[in-house]
């Protein structure tokens, strides 16, 4: 697989991206905005077909980042699709209408890191107990100079 | 193979009563609708994976799920290694199969005693598990334990296997390949166990895509995916081995892909040892001295599909975040399309196809009325329910 | 009645109960049916319901989810009951002690007969566990049943 020309090829379809990074060998990461998410797990996961593999959630210093996995398996790539949220406005549209097994991940995030996926079909506690208070995220950290 | 007689001696799994992951709502004996109820495992595995160095998590994350212990550890140190830029001696990359590949055998063969058990036939379970037990040996001569086996370390492994124990190891191989001929030969013509099998629990190559499901679960509906072969590591590009796929998706072809993987990886393992022969013995491992910053993304064929770990460092001796995904968090939400629509009494056999872990595949069933909303059945009654279906067929045929 | 005459009345029923494990323990419960180890020639076996039982294993970690099923399970047990925690996770907690959702080692949660500490314990571990509880050497205890 040409990677270069998958690279170009994907910043012509869609000229908006905010970066594209090969971070290893067969690994890249794709960096979009909130409203092109849509529109490239579209391309990938219905055109291109690629599997759909996990979605995985981090509290950075900038923000909260979402990144979609998507694996290629026919050139073994893993395509990694980045979305970085506001601290202050962590919201994003569900891609459960796209991808049907993103459900359970989105409401785990939800759980955990208190990200609000919008128009999701079933956006219940998932993880968590029952008693487990209801503004307490475990995964988010509180930010003071010097930490990571 | 004769037919055998079977002797109900008691619900052998240990089954939990009360906390039940698996709501199956029902209309008379049909399944209208399923729902998932998760979070009694949730240790926090992630975040407690935080506070441990590189090195240490080797050791939690091989206690995620007991059965999988070699394959997270796999996708783990395939992670970091990629981070670091870390090559890892041939040696360690032959061990590393090996004890993979040996993980896949006892997995497969407690995943046919299961199911074994759920049909009823009580004898194919006792079969399946005493014929693991050589396994189960041979890990604890090559590892130290019989479970949970500690061989990773970042750059290699940590045990080496020496010229004794590799024809131990090929002892044990022709013994699990005699049994495993019998194992397949009783399952695989006993015409009830066709009757049970065949048509239940299918699922299209959509549905796979649809929910990203992996393994023997994706393999026997048509879709050709196996991490091992789509993007090698280890020692799995030096060998010779084949994927095996199906096109029925249904419990019978789940069942025949197990088996038959079951005969790949003895081979594996075979051709692993005789090139273990060439590498010269105790260089099991690069000297690693830190992880840079970055990203790793690794991922291993576990006996249950594709483990998925992301590992992001910071150059500090921690990661900063850890996201694991097991396979059978894909696998297990095609149920909605395995079970919606099938009987009850279809339910226990079509939920154990994907091979969730053990531990979920217990405590999990009710059904319940969906008009009413009342609890009708309970894990063991629906077990029960599926051991009465073979009963009635048998006396049919 | 102590557990000796409990041994001696009948054969011991036990009741499998996982809390929060990864398998490893319950799989070596499992085990320890198979012709290999073979329970039943002691007089045990494994039941569905905690209601039939003398014996209540307990495997993993209590985490909050699983806390209030804990104890409804130990209330519907008959009492006299043994309650034997096998693994490091009932015990202490293990390698998940510093997790999030622990709700504390067992013997927080019910009352506690026995610890079988590993992670996880070989079966034989186990057996000897039953055997000291009961309090007579396997090769008598096989000599009577």
């Amino acid at each position: 697989m040409n990677i270069e020309q998958y690279i170009t090829n994907l910043r012509e379809k869609f000229p908006e991206i905010i970066n594209i990074e090969v971070i290893n060998t067969k690994r890249l990461m794709v960096y979009v905005s909130r409203d092109q998410l849509p529109l490239i797990t579209e391309y990938w996961f219905n055109e291109l077909q690629y599997r759909y593999i996990i979605v995985s959630a981090m509290d950075s210093k900038d923000g909260y980042e979402i990144i979609y996995h998507y694996s290629d398996d026919k050139s073994g790539w893993i395509m990694s699709l980045s979305v970085l949220l506001a601290h202050d406005k962590p919201e994003i549209e569900s891609m459960t209408p796209i991808v049907y097994g993103i459900e359970w991940i989105e409401r785990e995030i939800m759980d955990i890191l208190g990200v609000k996926f919008l128009n999701h079909p079933k956006p219940e506690r998932f993880l968590l107990a029952e008693s487990w208070p209801e503004d307490e995220y475990p995964y988010r950290r509180k930010y003071r100079q010097g930490d990571r | 193979m004769g037919k055998k007689t079977i002797v109900p001696i008691g619900p052998y799994h240990p089954l939990l009563e009360e906390p039940e992951f698996f709501k199956l709502y029902c209309d008379g004996e049909t399944v209208v609708d399923m729902e998932w109820e998760t979070g009694y495992n949730h240790r926090g595995i992630e975040k407690i994976c935080e506070s441990k160095t590189f090195e240490q998590v080797f050791y939690v994350v091989e206690r995620i799920c007991g059965i999988c212990s070699t394959s997270h550890p796999f996708a783990y140190a395939n992670a970091v290694e990629s981070i670091g830029g870390v090559q890892i001696p041939v040696r360690a990359k032959l061990i590393r199969s090996i004890v993979g590949e040996l993980e896949r055998i006892h997995s497969h063969l407690l995943w046919v005693g299961l199911a074994g058990h759920f049909l009823g036939y009580n004898t194919v379970f006792m079969w399946a598990w005493k014929y693991r037990e050589p396994v189960l040996d041979m890990f604890e001569i090559i590892t130290g334990n019989r479970n949970s086996y500690a061989m990773f370390t970042i750059g290699g492994v940590r045990r080496d296997i020496d010229e004794a124990k590799a024809s131990q190891l090929l002892q044990v191989l022709d013994d699990v390949k005699r049994k495993t001929d019998l194992l397949t030969g009783a399952v695989m013509d006993d015409p009830v166990i066709h009757a049970r099998l065949k048509g239940v629990g299918t699922l299209t190559a959509k549905d796979i895509h649809d929910f990203g499901a992996v393994g023997p679960t994706a393999r026997a509906s048509g879709v050709d995916i196996d991490v091992r072969r789509d993007d090698p590591y280890a020692a799995y590009d030096m060998v010779d081995w084949k994927v095996i796929t199906t096109t029925e998706g249904d419990v019978f072809a789940k069942a025949k892909i197990r088996l038959l993987e079951t005969y790949e990886s003895i081979s594996i393992i075979r051709q692993c040892l005789e090139l273990l022969k060439k590498e010269k013995p105790g260089e099991i491992k690069t000297k690693v001295k830190d992880i840079p910053a970055g990203i790793g993304i690794g991922h291993a064929e576990a006996p249950r599909g594709e483990v998925f770990h992301y590992v992001k460092s910071d150059g500090s001796n921690s990661p900063v975040r850890h996201k694991i995904r097991a396979p059978s968090y894909n696998c297990i939400t095609t149920f909605r399309r395995s079970c919606i629509g099938g009987t009850i009494s279809d339910a226990a056999i079509a939920t154990a196809a994907v091979d969730p872990c053990y531990c979920c595949t217990e405590r999990m069933v009710q059904a319940i009325d969906y008009k009413t909303g009342k609890r009708i059945m309970n894990a063991t009654d629906i077990i029960k329910l599926s051991q009465k279906k073979t009963e009635e067929l048998k006396a049919k045929m | 009645m102590n557990i000796k005459d409990l041994s001696f009345k009948k054969s011991l029923w036990v009741f499998h109960l996982s809390a929060g494990s990864c398998n490893n323990c319950d799989i070596e419960i499992l085990d320890l049916l198979t012709p290999r180890y073979d329970v039943e020639r002691f007089g045990m076996k494994l039941v569905g319901s905690v209601r039939h039982a003398d014996v209540l294993l307990v495997t993993g970690i209590v985490t909050n989810k699983t806390k209030p099923r804990v104890l409804e399970v130990y209330e519907q047990a008959p009492k006299p009951i043994i309650v034997i925690a096998i693994g490091a996770c009932p015990c202490t907690g293990g390698i998940f002690a510093s997790g999030y959702n622990f709700a504390g080692p067992l013997d927080k949660v019910i009352p506690v007969d026995a610890y079988v500490p590993g992670c996880p314990p070989k079966p034989e571990a186990m057996l000897a566990a039953v055997m000291k509880l009961l309090g007579k050497p396997a090769s008598e205890q096989a000599k009577e049943s």
